[in-house]
């Protein structure tokens, strides 16, 4: 299979592609999550961050030993057809489910919200056709709806205004009052939500200067981090330590605090904006692992992209228990940290026959 | 090429017959021939002259040449000093026969020497033409007042007055299988990009279509989505326009009989430019420019603000003004949805039955669509007050765009936006947005990408963009041009 030779990415689309794949709904809980710490959790974003900088580099080195081949092929070119073979279908399903709860989350946050007492069938239909519209025109579509994304969204910022009057500031000094086994915890399930960023194992081929790329992916990825760090922050500012464990959706609740004369409910409107980074975070994945499949029929096919929105589709429709679903969601998350590490194991690989071929 | 055909197999018949009479009767035949075959095309008028050079027969079409050009340029000529026809004329073949009745057709007057044999051209073409006059359509206040005519040669000329640039060329091309309409591609040579100029003379030859009446019909077949709602090339009748834009290194592309040209290629952002922008002082334009841009996402916006609100989400707006809008449509019986739609269409129906009366009778139409209708309805109670402030400012605000067919999207995106939020209140609103963003996000205008400068090619265009720079800072070529100089 030949990849790609042709280069489509600059340098901002890069940037913009590795903010927006990490920045979609996990933010929303990400204080909730990291809440094991109880206002610590203040500056944590940035421990998030220098794990993320520290792991997007083996990423870039291994992808920079083949310029031209996606993790896909390089699974199969290190591991062998058959192993690479089944863990790319494995890292395909990874994303099929990932898809799937990013869009279950997101519609049970509209239907409590914006859609109360209906059924969210369609809008989640509408969402995955225009999810594979964008996907449709390839990864410099994606790219760019993910920088239209961000500058539609980030004036959501403002309405964080009134959360900062009313909150205290003397909440966010680090305390360091919680012991290693609250970190590991805040770790397992913050660390969720700045996922994401892995996704240029995927689009590396396509970008023109692939020298700067990882300058470029470290810069979005500390976009995310620093919004990231103004959202906890906020909510550290904002709840007490009980309201942080126990509030849902804690950054949905802090656009209630806004107070404008015409507008009582600003939470809607952030939340239904929100649809932007949604959209931007799962074309990302979509795009991925239509890659993916196309790499294991060894063929480029448009239908790749409907197969995969279909299963995502039923996965989200099909009736059958909660507890199931949750547990589907929550294996479909290890399996993304299994990605996070993945390049490490594959640059030793990558070492040991390096060797073999020299002896 | 079916004419062509169609000629031929005609004209086989006759020219076999001329093998045969040709030992009987050979100098008569083929004005014989002609006459023939225009048998049936009476305004073609053939006259006998008695010359210097024995008998000679005036051929041309009444309709197609002036009866003063005849006189000057043929007929007393054709007395007095026959060197001159000679000198200015172009021989005919008399084999190629469709050649010499394209000619006939398209303005020629033939005359054939009898003694010699010889059928020769005079390019007398007088077509009717009006004189230049104001633009209706896009007129300014500030700024050149002509427009251009229905005559590419008065428009070629517009243009060319205004850039005295050897530079400057145009190319003439014919397109329409039936009609066989002039074209001309106008660009300047030292400015312009040659991809681009190649991209527009392929698809100009690829075009196979029958008849060409406007050159919008054009545009339709050659821009780059031809599904999508968004215009992607500007239509002007302005040549103010058309030479800024030359200059800037686009292509234009003018039409005879049609008095709109194409500018191409065009960004999503120049949609929103006036020329007119340039003349008047830059604060002023600046303001009009984000009023113009920001105008387009109100007016697809506000009204279907109102469905989601009323339908979904009441809990958004603040207790006074909920209680405020529930009292205004307290009579109303029917859901915001169709309350909507249906002073929206009727909206449309005003606007549509205003531009196809005749002018006098429009006044009327305007009182009783605005007073009665708007009056009436409210105190009928079939719709409330607030949501006709709110329709008659979306209506305004869709007339902003100074092309007219981007006003006509905004109107018919509206309507997308109205169903949407009628469905799913604002999650519909944002999916139809987030729509309108991947749409125009994969947009190309002969090409190049139509949110240039958003997604930044350029950034130093933003200068011109929604804020209008002081004009000392435009001096560089924008990036959608792609020019050579820079």
């Amino acid at each position: 299979m030949s990849t790609n030779k042709r280069k489509l990415l600059n340098s901002y689309h890069v940037v913009f592609l590795a903010q927006s794949s990490m920045f979609g709904t996990g933010i929303l809980t990400l204080p909730q999550r990291l809440s094991s710490l109880g206002y610590s959790e203040a500056f944590f974003p940035l421990l998030l961050g220098i794990i993320a900088s520290l792991t997007l580099w083996p990423m870039i080195w291994i992808m920079s030993k083949y310029p031209n081949e996606n993790l896909f092929r390089i699974n199969e070119l290190l591991l062998g057809k058959w192993i690479g073979k089944s863990m790319n279908m494995l890292f395909i399903f990874q994303f099929t489910l990932f898809l799937a709860a990013i869009i279950s989350n997101y519609m049970q946050l509209i239907q409590t919200t914006a859609l109360p007492e209906q059924s969210t069938t369609i809008p989640v239909l509408l969402l995955i056709l225009l999810l594979i519209y964008i996907v449709n025109g390839g990864i410099k579509s994606v790219a760019r709806f993910c920088m239209m994304a961000f500058f539609l969204t980030i004036p959501l910022l403002y309405f964080l205004r009134w959360a900062i009057e009313k909150g205290d500031v003397s909440h966010i000094f680090p305390l360091f009052n919680y012991n290693l086994k609250e970190m590991v915890e805040a770790i397992r399930k913050g660390y969720l939500s700045i996922l994401g960023y892995e996704l240029i194992l995927f689009y590396y081929p396509y970008i023109l200067n692939q020298k700067k790329a990882f300058k470029h992916a470290l810069l979005g990825v500390w976009i995310s981090i620093i919004l990231c760090l103004i959202t906890t922050f906020v909510s550290v500012m904002y709840y007490s330590e009980w309201q942080l464990k126990n509030v849902e959706f804690t950054v949905l609740q802090l656009f209630k605090a806004g107070e404008l004369t015409f507008i009582e409910r600003i939470d809607i409107i952030g939340m239904t904006m929100w649809v932007f980074l949604v959209l931007s975070t799962m074309a990302a994945y979509l795009w991925s692992a239509k890659k993916g499949l196309d790499s294991i029929r060894s063929k480029k096919n448009k239908l790749h992209i409907y197969i995969i929105a279909a299963v995502v589709f039923l996965i989200i429709i099909l009736p059958y228990s909660h507890e199931i679903r949750e547990k589907l969601f929550e294996v479909s998350y290890y399996a993304g940290y299994l990605l996070i590490v993945w390049p490490i194991f594959l640059s030793i690989v990558h070492l040991l026959r390096k060797k073999k071929v020299q002896q | 090429m079916k004419n062509r055909k169609l000629v031929r197999t005609t004209i086989g018949r006759p020219s076999q017959k001329r093998e045969q009479n040709k030992m009987k009767d050979q100098p008569e035949q083929p004005i014989e021939i002609i006459k023939k075959h225009t048998s049936q095309i009476n305004d073609v008028i053939y006259k006998k002259v008695l010359t210097d050079d024995g008998l000679v027969t005036v051929i041309y079409s009444n309709s197609l040449v002036e009866k003063m050009t005849l006189q000057i340029m043929v007929l007393m000529p054709l007395a007095n000093h026959l060197n001159q026809i000679h000198q200015v004329s172009e021989i005919m073949d008399l084999s190629k026969l469709e050649e010499i009745y394209f000619k006939l057709i398209s303005g020629y007057t033939l005359l054939y020497f009898h003694q010699t044999n010889l059928l020769v051209g005079l390019d007398t073409y007088s077509a009717p033409s009006r004189t230049i006059t104001n633009t209706e359509t896009e007129s300014t206040v500030i700024g050149p007042q002509d427009s251009f005519t229905e005559s590419l040669e008065t428009n070629i000329s517009l243009v060319k007055r205004r850039i005295r640039n050897p530079m400057l060329k145009n190319e003439n091309r014919i397109i329409g299988s039936e009609t066989n309409t002039n074209i001309s591609i106008l660009y300047i040579d030292d400015i312009v990009n040659k991809e681009n100029l190649e991209t527009v003379r392929s698809r100009i030859d690829k075009i196979n279509y029958p008849a060409f009446n406007d050159i919008s019909i054009l545009k339709q077949l050659m821009e780059d989505n031809p599904y999508s709602p968004f215009p992607q090339f500007y239509l002007t009748v302005r040549p103010d326009s058309i030479s800024h834009y030359l200059i800037d290194g686009r292509i234009a592309i003018l039409m005879d009989s049609s008095q709109s040209a194409i500018i191409c290629p065009t960004s999503f952002l120049e949609m929103f430019v006036s020329i007119e922008d340039y003349y008047n002082r830059w604060t002023t334009a600046s303001l009009l420019r984000f009023l113009r841009f920001f105008g387009f996402f109100l007016t697809i916006m506000i009204t279907p603000m109102y469905v989601s609100t009323l339908t979904f989400h009441p809990e958004i707006l603040p207790y006074e003004l909920l209680l405020n809008l529930q009292e205004s449509r307290a009579k109303v019986p029917f859901p915001p949805l169709f309350e909507v739609l249906f002073i929206e269409l009727i909206i449309e129906v005003l606007r549509e039955a205003g531009s196809r009366m005749p002018a006098k009778v429009g006044q009327t139409i305007g009182i009783v669509g605005g007073i009665v209708i708007g009056t009436a309805a409210v105190e009928a109670g079939l719709i409330s007050n607030i949501l006709i402030v709110l329709v008659a400012t979306s209506a305004l605000l869709s007339f902003l765009p100074p092309i007219f067919l981007m006003s006509n999207t905004s109107r018919f995106v509206r309507y997308i936006f109205i169903l949407s939020a009628g469905m799913f209140g604002l999650m519909g609103q944002m999916l139809a947005f987030a729509w309108l963003i991947a749409h125009l996000l994969r947009l190309n205008s002969l090409g190049t990408p139509f949110m240039s400068p958003i997604i930044p090619r350029k950034a130093g265009d933003l200068k011109d963009g929604i804020f209008r720079f002081p004009i000392t800072f435009l001096r560089n070529k924008t990036g959608i041009s792609r020019s050579q100089k820079k």
